[in-house]
């Protein structure tokens, strides 16, 4: 399923974010990654050059002017140090608006799109998440610890890939809890009685 | 082994350690014009592909410390930026919602310590592995990972089978795979897996 993600390309910001950290995380997908790049590398030396406008360089040489150059450095801070690298520059001096649900939180990484959404999952030990189906399709990827449902345990490193009519019910691992990127397109909506006032605050 | 040095990377480099604007001019009169053919195929209008051009170049100036020679070719490097930074632009009006997502290009791998191979033997070997291909399964990867297509879209252009494409593209690509997986890369991919972990 990976395979699919990261061979189709990333159409939005979300997407991206989304695939890059599916990258980092699984060595096998950043080889396959870079081959597929490195693809992309040799068809732009390929390509037949288009001339530039005359003045292009001289505005490349305008918005460079007086930039610093800027140093590899990733977060001290504890929760993000155990988030993949690009989540950790893309959060930076950002503040994550949490939205709790007793031992679940929930934060939206990017600005509110019509079709899509990114939000990291923050699911505490043992935690059990109501009932929920997807509208849409979710892809959630575990990046720190893992969880289980009905169907099966799912460990760092993973991605699942739900649809609309699937149900299901997961619970935190009871030591480690569980983080994970879900990447849906449109929103998640909680079934069962509790469930339903979920969606009203999620929505 | 004789150690191959690409101009453009020592060209970043000298960016990156000395600002050198030669060495980024060199880059910018190689590279803006094939960017600039990259992006108006990919659906970019002039200015528009202009204005991405301008950006990738000034990530390419104040962001030449990331580049490391043993991850990819320069070429790889600045492509991967400039396709990242077309997502961004095209997609959302003008406002780079993803500030800093180019830094995220190519995740740092550590490199071995005695390895002195430089990336672009790799991208040797992998460029006369394309150059080996037939025609029909080249233009599925051109197609795919280049003008940035998705299965679907490649099987309605092409009449292929969608299963078919997949097949294609997932049997080339891993055939590539085990190309950088004879050199070594995975096994420095795995090592820094480990170190991240430990970190």
């Amino acid at each position: 399923m990976t395979f699919e993600i990261l061979t189709n390309p990333a159409t939005s910001p979300a997407s991206l974010l989304f695939q890059q950290c599916l990258v980092e995380i699984v060595p096998e997908n950043r080889l396959t990654n870079i081959a597929k790049d490195e693809i992309g590398g040799y068809f732009l030396e390929c390509i037949k050059p288009t001339p530039v406008t005359k003045d292009l360089w001289m505005k490349v040489l305008n918005s460079t002017n007086g930039k610093e150059k800027i140093k590899k450095n990733t977060s001290h801070d504890p929760f993000l140090s155990q988030l993949p690298i690009a989540l950790q520059v893309h959060l930076k001096n950002k503040e994550i608006n949490w939205k709790s649900f007793k031992d679940v939180k929930i934060a939206s990484i990017l600005p509110k799109d019509k079709n899509e959404k990114l939000e990291l999952i923050h699911v505490m030990p043992g935690a059990k998440i109501p009932q929920h189906t997807h509208e849409g399709h979710e892809s959630f990827l575990v990046l720190h610890g893992s969880y289980s449902d009905e169907y099966g345990n799912y460990k760092e490193g993973t991605v699942q890939v739900r649809s609309d009519d699937h149900h299901h019910t997961p619970v935190g691992h009871p030591q480690t809890g569980c983080i994970g990127l879900a990447y849906t397109h449109g929103k998640i909506k909680f079934s069962g009685a509790f469930g339903k006032l979920l969606n009203l605050i999620a929505n | 082994m004789v150690k191959v040095q690409n101009p453009f990377a020592v060209a970043l480099v000298n960016i990156a350690d000395s600002q050198d604007i030669a060495s980024f001019k060199k880059i910018f009169d190689y590279f803006s014009p094939r960017l600039k053919s990259f992006l108006m195929k990919s659906g970019a209008e002039e200015g528009i592909a202009e204005e991405i051009i301008q950006e990738t170049m000034t990530i390419i100036w104040t962001k030449a410390d990331y580049y490391d020679p043993k991850v990819a070719s320069p070429s790889t490097w600045i492509y991967t930026i400039a396709r990242n930074k077309k997502i961004d632009i095209l997609r959302k009006t003008r406002k780079a919602i993803l500030e800093n997502i180019e830094t995220a290009v190519l995740p740092p791998v550590e490199s071995k310590a005695d390895e002195n191979i430089e990336h672009d033997q790799k991208f040797d070997l992998i460029a006369q592995y394309l150059d080996d291909l037939p025609e029909d399964q080249l233009s599925l990867l051109k197609m795919n990972f280049f003008e940035e297509k998705s299965h679907g879209e490649i099987a309605d252009l092409t009449n292929i089978p969608l299963g078919t494409v997949k097949s294609r593209i997932r049997l080339a690509l891993e055939k590539i795979r085990g190309k950088l997986e004879q050199d070594g890369t995975m096994a420095n991919l795995n090592r820094s897996n480990e170190s991240n972990m430990i970190n």
